[in-house]
């Protein structure tokens, strides 16, 4: 039956996507590995669910089963989470299934008979829109999506044996110890880059966080390279999107993939020393110095103010 | 000895991109660069080879701008470029992408890994590499953040949103990695000029068994513009550091922030 097709490995995305996909006006098959998860997504009403059996734990190895699935139902559009797991088994069924697919669709519209998606490029400089017009794989960032309970929905779920394919095979999973960060309801937002020069120069930053009320926040190379503040706590195109009434920020230069986390900022200020720093196009205030020299004053006035 | 292959593509630098007052965007000044995260691809590559005694290659769809990519790629140490040329990669989506990298690592053969990073400069689709495997009917592990050969498998530690998996891929397979998984170093002056002396393989898609039409971008682009920031763009000026601050806080108040 054609239709539209969804799933995430996070239970909130998941019912969120048969939301966007239920603005459609077509059918909404949702596909799950797991029977409590179907039971648990009846309650969002997509027409109907379908569960993969089959013996691997890693969603991902469900690809070419999903692909076969939609061929052979004819299905018009797979709308997948982007997480890491998504990204993968959306871009391994589009592959199988030889059709487009867009990623990180920041909107999409339904029409009649294509779809209008938009999707940011060149790290958040440009904005592409682009028509889907046949049988696609889109994924969508979902996490800020809300999900809502359809009462009363008659749902159909069947379950599916499936071959998972057994070429990867799981060994071990390590939980990292989660600092329980939201930094996109975060109201302030302090900001430290590389211009950082030694981890225990954070307590700058923190002590300023402090007297402004604000969440802690860096760019991905202090996350990632130096690892000196958890993954969680980076801006940008692979990291958080925020959008706090104040974002000030210290030796960040400002490069659009950090930038467009921030856009949505009421008012974003900039520490840095380099006059030619790209932040300053996306600030509001400046202030071109030493952030050794700048930062500590700034926090005695505020302390004062 | 089989083959690494690290695909690296040849994009425009974001930092050269000029808006024009209608928004449009011109690319046509842009220099082209080797997208940053395949840096570490092929760094990857070099270094699994050192270990496997295979040979780490390189390969690339692009158009005839692409032609400058090999000898930086082969600077950092790859013994071979491959290249798929086509002008029909400057409209290339991810499907068609994917396509001719599928068939051109076909073609070239004898591999055990096909080494892509999490996502490239310009599109940070994130989805060639899965897509690569899929159409070459192997397995595919992405957001990888370390390898390790055992026998035949490969051990691959990757990353989620909420902690690191283990997994073993059979080989051959494709991985995706993140940054974090080496630090590529500059190429050096000889290896520069030993990049010179390496050998490289041009493809035309009539070679790979494509049609033009095989590498068509499923999804049309209708319209391509910059994104607008409006924002205040205020220098808040003064003549001491202190001077600077007080303006600041001052503002922040004016703005009722604080
Ligand atoms: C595909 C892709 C995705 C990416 N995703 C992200 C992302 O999600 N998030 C992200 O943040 N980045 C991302 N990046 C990286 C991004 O391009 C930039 O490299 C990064 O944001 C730069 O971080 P930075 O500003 O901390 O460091 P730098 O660019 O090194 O800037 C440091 C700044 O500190 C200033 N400085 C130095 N000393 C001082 C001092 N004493 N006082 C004041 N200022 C000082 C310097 O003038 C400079 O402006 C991505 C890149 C790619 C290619
Ligand atoms: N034209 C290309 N030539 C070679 N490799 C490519 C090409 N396009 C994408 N890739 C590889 O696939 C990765 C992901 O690209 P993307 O899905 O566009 O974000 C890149 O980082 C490269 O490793």
């Amino acid at each position: 039956m054609p239709g539209i097709y969804v799933y995430s490995d996070k239970m909130k995305q998941a019912a969120a996507l048969i939301g966007l996909a239920a603005q459609s006006g077509k059918e909404v098959c949702c596909i799950t590995m797991d029977s409590n998860q179907a039971q648990e997504l009846k309650q969002y009403g997509p027409d109907r669910i379908i569960i993969l059996n089959g013996n691997s734990p890693l969603p991902e190895n469900y690809a070419e089963s999903i692909a076969q699935l939609i061929k052979k139902e004819q299905g018009e559009l797979f709308l997948v989470a982007s997480t890491v797991r998504g990204r993968e088994l959306a871009a391994k069924t589009a592959g199988y299934l030889d059709c487009g697919m867009v990623s990180d669709a920041e909107s999409l519209v339904f029409e009649d008979k294509r779809i209008i998606s938009s999707r940011l490029m060149y790290g958040g400089s440009v904005v592409q829109k682009a028509v889907i017009s046949q049988l696609a794989v889109v994924t969508v960032p979902a996490g800020n999506l809300e999900a809502v309970q359809k009462e009363n929905a008659q749902v159909s779920i069947v379950s599916l044996e499936v071959q998972a394919d057994p070429r990867v095979r799981l060994i071990e999973t390590l939980a990292v110890k989660k600092d329980k960060i939201d930094l996109a309801a975060a109201e302030k937002v302090v900001c430290v880059g590389m211009g950082l020069d030694k981890q225990e120069d954070i307590k700058m930053a923190e002590e300023l966080a402090q007297v402004l009320g604000a969440e802690i926040a860096c760019t991905r190379g202090i996350a990632e390279e130096r690892q000196w503040l958890p993954v969680e706590s980076y801006i940008g195109i692979s990291g958080a999107k925020i959008k706090p009434s104040l974002y000030i920020s210290m030796g960040v230069s400002g490069q659009v993939q950090h930038v467009v986390g921030i856009r949505d900022s009421k008012i974003i200020a900039a520490v840095d020393s380099n006059e030619k720093a790209p932040i300053f196009r996306a600030a509001d205030y400046s202030i071109i110095g030493d952030m050794y020299e700048i930062i500590p004053l700034l926090i005695e006035e505020l302390k004062n103010a | 000895m089989s083959r690494i292959i690290a695909c690296y593509k040849w994009v425009a630098d974001e930092a050269d991109l000029k808006i024009n007052p209608d928004m449009s965007v011109d690319l046509s000044k842009a220099k082209g660069k080797i997208s940053d995260y395949d840096k570490n691809a092929i760094e990857a590559a070099v270094q699994m080879a050192k270990i496997t005694g295979d040979e780490a290659v390189t390969l690339t769809y692009g158009s005839k701008k692409a032609k400058l990519s090999l000898k930086d790629a082969l600077s950092r140490g790859p013994s071979e470029g491959f290249w798929v040329n086509s002008e029909k990669a400057e409209q290339a989506d991810g499907a068609a992408s994917s396509k001719a990298l599928a068939a051109a690592i076909d073609k070239i053969g004898d591999y055990k890994l096909i080494i892509c990073a999490e996502g490239a400069s310009d599109t940070f689709a994130r989805q060639v590499g899965p897509s690569v495997a899929a159409r070459l009917g192997i397995p595919c592990v992405s957001s990888a953040i370390k390898l390790e050969l055992c026998e035949n498998e490969l051990k691959i530690s990757r990353k989620l949103e909420d902690g690191i998996e283990i997994v073993a891929a059979q080989l051959p397979a494709v991985v995706c990695i993140l940054p974090e998984i080496n630090r590529p170093p500059i190429p050096g002056l000889k290896s520069v000029l030993d990049a010179g002396k390496k050998t490289t393989r041009e493809y035309k898609i009539e070679e790979l068994g494509l049609l033009e039409s095989d590498l068509s971008a499923r999804t049309e682009t209708i319209d391509f513009k910059a994104y607008v920031m409006n924002r205040k763009n205020i220098v808040l000026d003064g003549e001491t550091a202190a001077d600077k601050v007080k303006a600041l806080v001052g503002s922040l108040k004016k703005e009722g922030i604080i």
